[in-house]
């Protein structure tokens, strides 16, 4: 199992943990990954919000280096890049002009033979739950999870063709083949709002509440997630929601390829624990972890 | 009650967004199932089955006054669950081109939006990748609010989460060159 690996500047700046863990957990699985040559932005929200185009053009081009190197599978762990290079051979499947103009201004030009990945859908692809539960090296027996998948690995359900889009099960199937427990509850898929965290820091702060409180409500002891952009809004802002709403969460955000890290055995330095903003120390002491 | 004529004039909005994103406006039916699951609907003066309706008459002015464009967040949940397989995000994002390419010149309420847009590609263009600090500083200052989410950055700078200088990715030259030869194309057209 070889992969072309995109990074993402997420991964690559503030969310290095979910870098760690990741190339960790591959490691302990045998899955082998290299990173994308010279890869650049995805271009995110905002090259779609410009430009069609320009949309398509700008993650063609990290598709492109992958395909010259002779990958025919990627993963990117980002929810953004994931979504925005699934979104680009979509329409290079579909619209012919569009591929034609593409093909003109990339250099060196792109088929269209790299099929885009996200971690959750490798793992259960290329391991699978039967496998995943056999190299458990440590039971974390009590702890509950709350996975939160958030807008971009399931929607629009044409475009990433994963899991079910409304009340999704991936993650879940995933952390329970390791003997987590996982719960039952209704905001797995509800918006962060992380696109207007520049601009609209209030709009950020009422939906990360919402999806936060509903979280504790459900007993969670820690949300799992499964994108860097998705955690930055749950773990970092719970002071502002604490600030503005008057209810403090204290609730860890951990990715879920950090939990299969600590089951796996890894040391918590080696999955990046420490940069976590909300603290797992209280919810992990009992099982002998940090 | 304000009589509204559907005109060759009324359709000439969504004919325009027709042709640019391929998506047929008058498809809704008001089921009003975008608006519902709508996460940001609450800041929007027009919501989105409104901005529907408002596309199917030709409301152009209402459309962009509202600002919904700038409020969607792109989270494809009406997509998801539109009846009739309408592309509301691509409809937006096809209005939103209009607005970034100035082909249409309305008033905005948001216009740090498209203002964020617009530095997050230019720094895009100068990196190769985007630059976390760079993007939030110049932002903050564009808004005349320089300290805003300073309270999160201690404990980001002190976590390790901040990385205070840009990284410069070996594509660069040739992504520069990728996004000039788009701008001539579409300069043409």
């Amino acid at each position: 199992m070889r992969y072309a690996y995109f990074p993402g500047c997420s991964l690559s700046a503030s969310a290095q943990d979910y870098d760690m863990s990741f190339r960790w957990v591959c490691r302990y699985l045998g899955i082998e990954l290299q990173e994308v040559r010279d890869w650049v932005c995805c271009g995110a929200s905002s090259a779609h919000a410009t430009s069609h185009l320009l949309s398509v053009a700008i993650p063609a081009i990290s598709l492109s280096h992958a395909e010259q190197d002779g990958f025919d599978r990627l993963v990117a762990p980002c929810l953004a890049c994931l979504s925005r290079m699934k979104a680009a051979n979509e329409r290079f499947e579909t619209d012919r002009a569009l591929r034609k103009k593409i093909n003109e201004v990339l250099e060196g030009g792109y088929r269209g033979t790299v099929k885009v990945f996200h971690p959750l859908e490798v793992l259960l692809n290329d391991v699978g739950v039967d496998s995943l539960g056999e190299k458990v090296a440590k039971r974390l027996p009590g702890l509950r999870v709350a996975c939160y998948y958030g807008c971009a690995l399931t929607r629009p359900p044409k475009v990433c063709r994963f899991d079910t889009p409304e009340y999704p099960m991936s993650m879940d199937g995933i952390l329970r083949s390791v003997g987590l427990e996982t719960l039952d509850w209704a905001y797995k898929t509800e918006c962060c709002g992380v696109s207007m965290t520049l601009t609209r820091a209030d709009v950020v702060v009422h939906l990360s509440h919402k999806i936060v409180r509903a979280a504790k409500e459900v007993g969670a002891d820690v949300i799992a997630v499964c994108c860097p952009l998705c955690q930055a809004n749950l773990d970092t802002r719970q002071g502002q929601i604490a600030e503005q709403y008057g209810e403090r969460f204290d609730i860890p955000v951990l990715y879920f390829t950090q939990l299969l890290g600590i089951v796996y055995g890894a040391y918590s330095g080696e999955l990046g624990l420490r940069r976590l903003i909300v603290s797992p120390q209280r919810a992990l002491e009992n099982y002998g972890i940090l | 009650m304000v009589r509204i004529q559907l005109t060759e004039d009324s359709q000439k909005l969504s004919r325009e967004i027709q042709a640019l994103t391929g998506e047929n406006v008058n498809l809704c039916y008001q089921c009003r199932k975008c608006s519902v699951g709508c996460p940001a609907a609450y800041e929007m003066s027009l919501k989105p089955h409104e901005m529907m309706r408002a596309l199917q008459l030709g409301l152009a002015e209402e459309v962009f006054h509202s600002g919904t464009i700038w409020m969607c967040l792109s989270c494809e949940t009406c997509n998801t669950r539109c009846p009739q397989d309408i592309d509301i995000v691509r409809v937006i994002d096809g209005l939103r081109e209009l607005v970034m390419s100035g082909r249409v010149d309305y008033f905005n309420p948001y216009p740090e939006i498209p203002a964020m847009h617009r530095l997050f590609l230019k720094l895009v263009e100068r990196y190769g990748r985007i630059y976390e600090m760079g993007l939030a500083f110049i932002m903050n200052l564009k808004m005349v609010d320089p300290f805003k989410d300073i309270d999160m950055a201690w404990p980001m700078l002190t976590k390790g989460r901040l990385k205070l200088m840009p990284h410069m990715s070996g594509g660069v030259k040739e992504l520069r060159r990728v996004v000039s030869k788009i701008r001539e194309l579409e300069g043409e057209s």
